[in-house]
């Protein structure tokens, strides 16, 4: 009976899991330091804008049409697959893969483009999946 | 003793069964296999392993640049493992499917297996070594997906 009730507050607490550790708050509060010097206006980051920035289509270097969902589908709870190589690629949602968001480097490395706005937008947007 | 006489069996059995060296290089799997197949360092020669890091920023038509120190780091372990004879003969291009070897081990693979979805091409190993990753692709490790076993 324990058992259970440990594993139904387990289960729930990854369900609501949507904070970032310590690190990646520190990067996020750069981030925003940087889009409020940007742009005074600047309010905080929206999931919202996130996921309109991951589902935008761009012309890719090889000049075929590409999102961030090319390769992560629309679906970040499933897992993806590399366009070029067919590698898969696991989930990106930190419900259901909690080593997502986790290390700075690994994600300054891997969205190393765009500005601090769009950045913590799309951050924003996937810690919420 | 017997059981040691058959394990050493086993492993020489590998070895001339197409088995290369794990790519066990934590680094390299972490730069380079997190968006392909961690290819091992024997089944390309040293000068080809060259040619590849020295064009990093256009990797088959995508950006992988490294770092100076990772990228140095990276070549010296891919150098160091290289491979040489057959796999690698005849082949100093960037890529393990121009090898004359390689060639000849495929060649029975119709077009239709290699182009469907879960494979895409030659150079995905996993698809149908379910071994790969160990650096064993032996025949009976063979599986093609929509097909089977090769053997």
């Amino acid at each position: 009976m324990k058992k259970t009730l440990c594993f139904i507050l387990l289960a729930f607490t990854l369900i609501h899991a949507k904070e970032f550790n310590a690190p990646m708050k520190t990067y996020m509060e750069g981030l925003s330091a940087e889009a409020k010097a940007a742009n005074p206006s600047f309010t905080g980051f929206d999931a919202k804008r996130g996921e309109a920035i991951f589902l935008s289509k761009h012309t890719g270097k090889k000049g075929t049409e590409i999102s961030c969902t090319t390769c992560h589908s629309t679906d970040l709870k499933k897992g993806g697959q590399n366009v070029n190589t067919n590698k898969p690629i696991t989930a990106l949602a930190p419900s259901v893969n909690s080593t997502r968001l986790t290390d700075v480097a690994e994600v300054e490395k891997w969205l190393s483009e765009g500005s601090a706005l769009e950045k913590g937008d799309v951050l924003t947007y996937i810690i919420n999946q | 003793m017997k059981k040691i006489l058959l394990i050493t069996a086993l492993g020489l059995s590998f070895a001339f069964a197409g088995s290369v060296s794990p790519a066990d290089n934590a680094q390299y799997q972490k730069e380079c296999a997190s968006c392909h197949f961690g290819y091992q360092p024997a089944l390309l020669s040293k000068a080809s392993w060259e040619k590849v890091m020295g064009n990093l920023s256009d990797h088959f038509g995508t950006d992988a640049s490294l770092g100076k120190v990772e990228s140095e780091q990276i070549l010296n372990y891919l150098v160091t493992n290289a491979g040489s004879g057959k796999i690698t003969a005849n082949n100093n291009t960037m890529q393990i499917t121009k090898s004359p070897y390689f060639i000849k081990e495929h060649r029975k693979i119709s077009a239709k297996l290699i182009e469907q979805k879960e494979v895409g091409s030659l150079s995905n190993c996993m698809a149908c070594h379910t071994t790969a990753d160990k650096g064993n692709y032996s025949e009976r490790a063979i599986v093609i997906p929509n097909y089977g076993r090769w053997e």
